[in-house]
């Protein structure tokens, strides 16, 4: 019985593996390439990996849709550039922050971990309040609170800069180093979603009554995960900072917050496996499009897509997928090894070995 | 002993009356049926006292502790567990899953494996199935599963609504087969609702009749049966409350 029961979990993370070995291939095919813009690439899709499997540990397991996840990547993002600027370029553009701060100079690990920690400190007041709302109700206070980052971060002049940009950041974030942080969210999205919490959650995604009376918490496992999910949203700002090299409140509104909904919507929302998936196939896509868009040469001839189509073009796949597939490309569903040898296990035989 | 005593339970959806002033208890190990037409306030009196929806006035007690007002959560953590109409199962999750899901408030951990295996042995469809999606099982193993998500909790008041709702009979028989077996195992105290007086005097127990939110009849499961039985016969849709009054 135990034994059934700890292979199965094995089984279960197995997923992580499988998705971790993906992403490896992804980046080694594209450094095999060699080409530097096809790295950026790289690194980018890897970054919004992090933020996506981040948001999926929140919705993929509430089922509560969260606009609010971008602001948690601002965060992530100035802290980093706080912790981590040259100080005389914070004395020239950020001149409001407090001298501790202005005079720090952390290496990027610690930065990077406590940037994400200070999403995680935010997600966990603003959740603490937001979470008491359920439904629709609570998508929108999420909404509200990325509006309230965004105004902040873009009026707090002496502190954020403003509108104005960031510079300077050192771009350490690679596709290799992006390769590791997207690894360890998509580890910890899948030992937390098969977490005696995780599975709480997940029990409540499906009916909250039933869980309640099953003596489930909602509150507190969703505050859990939405703590956990900020922490790598979070992250995902910093990479960004330290992969562009430049920050500005407007990367971190409306359009990473929708695009990355409708990379874990044409994924599949209900599992990790979409979540990374999602992520993968849109960026390629929008990257080939991209191209596409800036003409190739087949044969000799040159064709071009008119500006613009790439936009278009997504949004014809995306309303595409989701006809054929309502459920996402994985249709919820996770990617695991065959259960060799457990099929036996899993028959008539087991209970009675355990009585 | 007295294990759950509801006191003057109201239950208002908007303005509508759904329970007006229940009162009723249940000893310790006995078995109650709820039974009454439709719309009679029988889920409205298993929500109330489970805490899944809040009632305006009167108050449950379980062991003597008042739990009126408490979360759906915080009463399962006292010891009563509910299974939900409709069988309520989590349609996405395994059937293991689904077990799992109501250990989470267990102190004891390492009786849980045991238990899952009790239930896989009183349900031996739930074992062979135990990692499918729960949504793919049939009505019958669903109401199974629910009753089992029921028992993981470790209860000592287990309360299910309707098991026999779009069952077929021979299954409807090894639904309260199994649970008057485990009811026997563990000394549970449950509150069934059911329609058909016939299959609760069969099955055995009392019988508490609701109408228009008020208790109108208690008394044996048979002796409803019997007057169901001479309503029937002789007076059609009579007033099954009156003669139900006037056989008490």
């Amino acid at each position: 019985m135990m034994d059934a029961h700890r292979q199965n979990r094995l089984r279960a993370l197995t997923t992580p593996v499988i998705l971790i070995a993906i992403l490896l291939a992804f980046v080694l095919i594209i450094t095999a390439t060699g080409d530097k813009s096809l790295a950026r690439m790289a690194a980018q899709t890897l970054i919004r990996v992090t933020f996506v499997v981040g948001l999926w540990i929140f919705v993929g397991n509430s089922g509560v849709v969260s606009f609010g996840h971008a602001g948690f990547m601002a965060i992530g993002a100035y802290c980093s550039a706080w912790l981590t600027l040259r100080p005389q370029m914070k004395g020239m553009f950020l001149p409001d922050l407090p001298p501790w701060l202005a005079s720090a100079e952390w290496p990027h690990l610690p930065a990077t971990v406590v940037s994400g920690l200070l999403a995680a400190l935010v997600a966990l007041i603003v959740g603490a309040a937001i979470l008491r709302l359920s439904g629709i109700a609570a998508s929108i206070a999420t909404f509200a609170f990325l509006a309230i980052v965004d105004t902040v971060y873009s009026n707090w002049e002496g502190v954020t800069g403003a509108t104005s940009s960031v510079v300077g950041l050192d771009r350490y974030a690679d596709e290799w180093v992006t390769l590791i942080w997207a690894s360890v969210a998509v580890l910890a999205a899948a030992i937390y979603a098969n977490s005696a919490s995780g599975l709480a959650l997940r029990a409540t995604r499906e009916d909250e009554v039933a869980a309640a009376a099953s003596g489930v918490n909602m509150y507190r496992h969703r505050l859990l995960s939405l703590v956990i999910s900020g922490f790598f949203t979070g992250v995902s700002g910093v990479l960004l900072g330290h992969s562009l090299g430049v920050l500005n409140p407007n990367s971190f509104y409306l359009g990473i917050t929708f695009i990355t909904l409708a990379m874990l919507v044409v994924g599949g929302i209900g599992s990790l496996s979409g979540a990374v998936i999602g992520v993968l196939v849109l960026s390629v896509l929008i990257e080939g499009l991209v191209r596409f868009e800036r003409g190739i040469d087949i044969g000799g001839a040159s064709f071009a897509l008119p500006s613009g189509a790439q936009e278009i073009l997504i949004g014809i796949i995306m309303i595409l997928v989701l006809i054929i597939r309502p459920t996402g490309l994985t249709g919820g569903r996770e990617l695991r090894l065959p259960a060799f040898g457990l099929r036996v296990r899993n028959s008539k035989q087991e209970p009675q070995s355990t009585n | 002993m007295t294990k759950l005593g509801v006191y003057d339970l109201e239950v208002r959806y908007g303005k509508v009356p759904a329970l007006g002033g229940v009162t009723l208890h249940l000893q310790e190990g006995e078995r109650l049926f709820v039974s009454g037409p439709n719309g009679a306030g029988k889920s409205s009196l298993l929500k109330a006292i489970a805490g899944a929806v809040s009632s305006s006035h009167g108050r449950v007690e379980l062991d003597g502790d008042i739990i009126t007002g408490k979360s759906a959560e915080a009463i399962a953590r006292y010891g009563l567990s509910m299974v939900p109409e409709g069988r309520d199962i989590f349609s996405t999750l395994t059937v293991e899953e689904n077990l799992r899901v109501g250990t989470g408030i267990r102190a004891d951990k390492q009786a849980i494996e045991g238990d899952i295996s009790e239930i896989y042995d009183a349900f031996p469809i739930l074992g062979e199935r135990r990692h499918a999606n729960a949504g793919a099982l049939s009505g019958g193993q669903q109401q199974m599963l629910a009753i089992g998500r029921g028992l993981m909790t470790n209860p000592k008041l287990m309360m299910v609504d309707e098991p026999s709702l779009g069952l077929a009979p021979n299954i409807v028989d090894q639904v309260y087969d199994t649970l008057v077996a485990l009811q026997q195992e563990r000394g549970l105290t449950l509150l069934i609702v059911e329609q058909s007086s016939a299959r609760a005097a069969r099955v055995g127990g009392r019988m508490v009749l609701l109408r228009g939110g008020q208790v109108v009849g208690d008394g044996d499961a048979a002796e409803f049966a019997k007057r169901d039985l001479l309503k029937e016969a002789y007076f059609g849709q009579a007033d099954q409350s009156k003669s139900m009054e006037e056989a008490l």
